[in-house]
């Protein structure tokens, strides 16, 4: 750590007046120790006139710890650099500071009364005191009152066992109330409003913190709650009685420190005592949200998120959190085979495994293909990958297509969201080519939008209008716009091309069909333009434009270890067998394949897949499953055994390891999950570096490519994202296609719009 | 375990509680004069210890404690009893539990956490209680470093991974004002 | 009690059993053998026999119908007879006919270990896992 001199010499100067504590050197910027090791020469340094550092950081004591923070910090935000942690019901991380609830309240010395920590600057010299008499008085009485308007139900409330109110009432409560309902006037009671079929509220145990209206306006973007009346008759609601419309509405609940608003669909089956936590990721969308599933008996109960600062922060897609009821219902349990009469029927493994062996081993390899879907995980994919080639097969294509002129998915650049989801913080521009991102990615977008309230970021799209709830330069609808674009001829080019910081991101949503090609090409044209135009201003370099937005979780660690995007081949090949992993996306049909094509199916879900097979074969979902995935910024994160797989279901790469046992010559020659991981660790390292992103920086390479080559004919369509209203998120894959919660989301959204309170 | 690495064992331990009392042994005699000084009258209850002193804190407990760093691998599977099946076909994971996003405190998100791989469970089905084979699936240990957890988990022999835990919240200033703040966008729409 | 009673008691009951063999038949199949009243037949050919010589808790017996062989069972004694045979009555249906009501099913044996018909608990849980079913079996 090599530190400016001058400011080596002002911490030794600050060592020696203040007499510090070593265990708070977290917060120091070195001990006296360290600067010396470094074994510069002092008197070197004192010569020279010193390079003034200004440390403006404010220096104060909580608790009598010192602390030093930013000018701005707030006293709460101090404190917790310290480990010490103030009670609070209002104040949230992420939410702007609303300080209405009073249970921060500290006693600060020399000031009269007890400061709102929370809200409280830091001040130079301030002496906070975060337990003393005081302060403890004060959070009383701040209890007394909120349990005097807060009904004694735990008993009854799903939030009781991890209810901060509960809590904090144990800890800095009272035993006793002065609230005697002595003219029997009855205790506050506000109605309960029906805000969806998703967020319970019970409106009585309201305390009016405001964190899930600042949720909805600051994060979903969306104003649909907030407060009507005064004092004790204010009331948190959507004003009138209409759904709450947005992707990120289960959010709330985790917000709520009360049980005002708590899960509909989880709503008295379990409680936090006896539920079993596995910490895990999620596949509904490709950013790979962190996820804790929470599991009782064998049954998953409810997905919760997982703060993870790189992905999701602190929240999940609705869809995230409330499809788990997908898990249970349309479960493939059974091995099944056609029978003589081509009836599909039940057997047991072996005799389907040697049934499929046998219509294997029948065709050559050339004449199999395999098919993935979205929801796959690498170590399935690598061992069918393992078990085909060795069957001679060459086939094996994923579902979502990709363009593959040009560099196409042999640069790994080029599918990746290479500037990762922390990357739009940092941002002074974002063009959104073809994707409705908002329900794409919504945890992203929400990302967006706090960059655009925070940092001023600049969003730009190129597609069909929708609501991203915030405001936005529309480029135009077609491709033309966005050739314009690349060719700098658009009226908005000059503009756009003076961001520091821009970022492309191309949803590949809209890669899918013939003009995938041209729209790419014309987006990596772009950002060249932008990153080279950029460079001469920006001082960071290493600043990457292009990124690509996937929208399913497994196709990047696809890509990663060698699929080929798109259907194409096998539509050309027309094989005789056909092994479907987990893809239900109906992108080939019987038309496809030879006449007497024998399919293959091995997935957890009967949806499109299992309909056409021959063979089913049941595997397990992200839930009970050890696998990794890669998301779409190419971080790879393993997913943890939450549940065991239902019935006779198996672990996917399981089953492919004893089909190979089947098949004369192909056994595949791992034995344990860490065997198939040395593997995967073979063809690319990156798969097992858990949590980290492997970068990829092959841009000029790329754009050379789409350089050289003849700009691909498009047929000048407009973009339009598959989804673009709200019923359009719920259900995009076989495990939301099979959860009634989503079926109920979508009927309430179809509601929605009919009425006169749909915005759009 | 054969009689070697018994005696092994023996003298391993033995050099161990040498040197810790060697360690020790200026300090304790020490306070021993000190107390032997006073009159048996005057004698009160020991100073009170701050809670950093007596604490768990590692950087104490390895100043009173210091390690001796031996060469020798604990492995206590040959004698524990443990049916071979629950040691070599288990993987612990070793991990900082998440912080739970219902709630805002995080002191349980401050101790590094071994559990095990999932087993089945299965439904009685009568009742549908949920039964499992598995005495591992309640077995869910605490410690205070990931260090502590690894020694744990090798000398019992299981496999494991450690998953570090999530990158930690950035601070950035907030402030009250912004909510009123004319010219950004920060300013509250909703109330 | 004397010999020759125990004597006479023994010839009296392998005289009513039916000679030598079918005595045997019978201690067989119901470990006794005694001697007493015919009271009555059921309507299932199982016999009711009593005699006071013995003593109360022994004195009313039942021979279940031949065709039963060992299959025999307790539950197998219609209510009207079980009501004698416990001592809740002195008169026997047949002294005493029971009255018939509509509402009065017809008795039925505990069937429980039996080969067939036997009642086996259903779980009142409901399934955690919907599984799905190709088309022809839905």
């Amino acid at each position: 750590m090599i530190r400016p001199r001058g400011r080596m010499l002002n911490t030794v100067c600050s060592v020696a007046h203040h007499h510090f504590n070593p265990s708070s050197s977290l917060v120091l910027p070195t001990t006296t120790t360290r600067s010396l090791s470094l074994g510069q020469p002092l008197l070197q340094a004192a010569k020279q006139p010193p390079a003034v550092v200004p440390d403006n950081r404010v220096e104060l004591f909580i608790d009598d710890k010192r602390v030093l923070c930013e000018p701005g910090t707030t006293v709460l935000q101090a404190a917790a650099m310290v480990g010490v942690e103030i009670p609070r019901f209002c104040y949230h991380d992420r939410l702007s500071i609303a300080g209405n609830c009073r249970m921060c309240l500290v006693e600060v010395e020399k000031s009269v009364k007890p400061v709102a920590s929370c809200a409280m600057p830091v001040m130079k010299g301030m002496r906070v005191k975060t337990n003393s008499v005081a302060t403890r008085k004060a959070r009383e009485g701040v209890m007394e009152f909120l349990l005097m308007n807060h009904p004694l139900d735990c008993p009854i409330c799903d939030q009781a066992g991890e209810c901060d109110l509960q809590d904090q009432s144990m800890m800095f409560g009272n035993d006793r109330s002065r609230f005697t309902d002595i003219k029997f006037e009855g205790k506050r009671a506000v109605e309960d409003k029906n805000i969806g079929p998703l967020v319970k509220t019970i409106m009585t145990r309201c305390i009016h913190c405001t964190r899930c209206i600042r949720f909805a306006s600051e994060v979903a973007g969306v104003d649909d709650l907030g407060t009507t009346g005064r004092g004790g008759d204010m009331q948190v609601g959507t004003y009138v009685e209409k759904l709450f419309a947005s992707e990120l509405s289960g959010n709330v609940i985790d917000l709520c420190p009360v049980g005002a608003l708590t899960s509909k669909p989880y709503a008295f089956t379990a409680r936090p005592w006896e539920i079993r936590k596995c910490e895990t990721v999620d596949v509904m969308d490709a950013l790979g949200s962190n996820i804790v599933v929470n599991t009782r008996g064998g049954e998953v109960m409810r997905v919760l998120p997982r703060p993870n600062e790189d992905v999701n922060e602190e929240w999940i897609s609705d869809k995230t959190r409330f499809a788990y009821d997908g898990l249970k219902r349309q479960r493939l349990t059974l091995p099944m085979l056609k029978n003589a009469q081509g009836v599909l029927e039940p057997v047991d493994w072996e005799a389907a495994l040697t049934g499929i062996a046998a219509k294997v081993s029948r065709v050559e390899g050339r004449e199999i293909a395999a098919l993935v879907g979205g929801l796959c995980d690498v170590e399935s994919l690598v061992v069918l990958k393992d078990l085909l080639n060795r069957l001679g097969c060459e086939t094996l294509c994923t579902e979502e297509a990709f363009p593959m002129n040009a560099a196409g998915t042999d640069v790994r650049s080029n599918y990746l969201l290479n500037t990762k989801i922390t990357g739009v913080e940092e941002a002074d521009l974002v063009i959104l080519i073809g994707t409705n991102i908002r329900f794409e990615a919504p945890v992203l977008n929400a990302r967006i939008r706090k960059a655009y309230l925070h940092n001023n970021l600049r969003v730009a799209v190129v597609g069909k209008k929708t609501d991203l709830h915030y405001e936005y330069d529309h480029v135009g609808d077609t491709i033309q716009a966005l050739e314009q674009l690349a060719n700098g001829e658009h009226k908005l080019s000059k503009d756009l091309a003076k961001a520091k910081k821009p970022m492309i991101i191309v949803g590949s949503s809209s890669l899918q069909d013939a003009d995938g090609a041209a729209i790419l090409a014309n987006a990596i044209v772009l950002a060249d333009k932008l990153k080279s135009g950029s460079s001469s201003g920006s001082s960071d370099h290493d600043w990457k434009v292009l990124n690509v937005l996937h929208r399913h979780a497994g196709q990047v660690g696809a890509l990663d270890v060698g699929y080929t995007p798109g259907a194409g081949k096998i539509k050309e090949l027309k094989p005789r067998v056909l092994y479907m992993l987990g893809a239900d996306a109906g992108v080939v049909t019987r038309k496809d394949l030879a006449a007497d094509a024998f399919v293959i199916y091995q997935g957890h879900h009967g949806d499109a897949g299992a309909e056409i097979a021959d063979a089913v074969l049941p595997g397990a979902a992200y839930t009970e499953k050890s696998a990794t995935y890669v998301n779409t910024e190419g971080r790879a994160q393993r997913a943890n055994v939450a549940v065991t797989p239902p019935g006779m279901a198996r672990e996917d790469w399981k089953i492919l390891r004893a089909l190979s046992e089947f098949i004369p010559g192909a056994s595949l020659p791992y034995e344990k999950l860490e065997d198939v991981r040395h593997r995967m660790a073979d063809i690319a390292p990156h798969l097992l570096r858990y949590g980290a992103v492997e970068e990829a920086n092959y841009f000029k390479q790329s754009h050379a490519l789409v350089h050289g080559s003849k700009r691909p004919s498009h047929s000048g369509r407009a973009l339009a994202p598959p989804q673009t209203v709200l019923e359009d998120f719920y259900m995009t894959d076989s495990i939301s296609r099979a959860s009634r919660t989503m079926a109920k989301c979508i009927q309430a959204a179809r509601h929605h719009k009919t009425t006169k309170y749909s915005v759009s | 375990m054969n009689s070697s690495t018994v005696l092994r064992r023996t003298i391993v331990s033995a050099i161990q509680q040498r040197q810790l009392s060697a360690s020790l042994l200026p300090r304790t005699l020490h306070t021993s004069t000190a107390v032997r000084a006073k009159s048996i009258t005057e004698l009160q209850d020991a100073p009170r210890k701050s809670v950093e002193e007596v604490g768990l804190g590692r950087v104490n407990r390895e100043k009173e404690f210091p390690k001796i760093i031996l060469d020798v691998k604990d492995d206590i599977t040959s004698f524990n009893g443990v049916p071979k099946e629950h040691i070599h076909e288990r993987t612990a994971r070793i991990y900082v539990p998440a912080r739970n996003t219902m709630q805002s405190a995080t002191n349980n998100s401050r101790t590094w956490k071994l559990d095990f791989d999932v087993r089945e469970r299965w439904e009685n089905p009568l009742m549908g209680w949920s039964s499992s084979a598995d005495p591992l699936s309640n077995l869910a240990v605490t410690f205070s470093s990931k260090e502590d957890a690894i020694q744990f988990a090798e000398k019992n022999g299981w496999n494991y991974f450690v998953e570090e835990p999530q990158p930690v919240w950035k601070f950035k200033p907030k402030s009250y004002g912004l909510n009123f703040s004319w010219d950004k966008k920060t300013r509250v729409s909703t109330k | 009690m004397s010999l020759v009673d125990k004597l006479g008691n023994l010839i009296r009951a392998v005289k009513q059993n039916g000679g030598l063999f079918k005595s045997i038949r019978t201690f067989y199949f119901t470990d006794d053998l005694k001697w007493g009243t015919h009271v009555g037949t059921d309507k299932y050919g199982n016999r009711y026999f009593e005699n006071n010589y013995y003593f109360m808790g022994r004195n009313r017996w039942v021979l279940f119908n031949d065709a039963f062989r060992l299959e025999y069972d307790g539950s197998q004694i219609p209510p009207e007879w079980h009501q004698w045979m416990h001592y809740t009555t002195d008169k026997t249906p047949i002294e005493r006919p029971p009255v018939q009501h509509r509402w009065m099913v017809q008795h039925e044996e505990n069937k429980t270990g039996s080969s067939k018909d036997t009642y086996y608990p259903y779980s009142t849980t409901r399934t955690k896992i919907e599984s799905w079913m190709p088309k022809n079996l839905r």
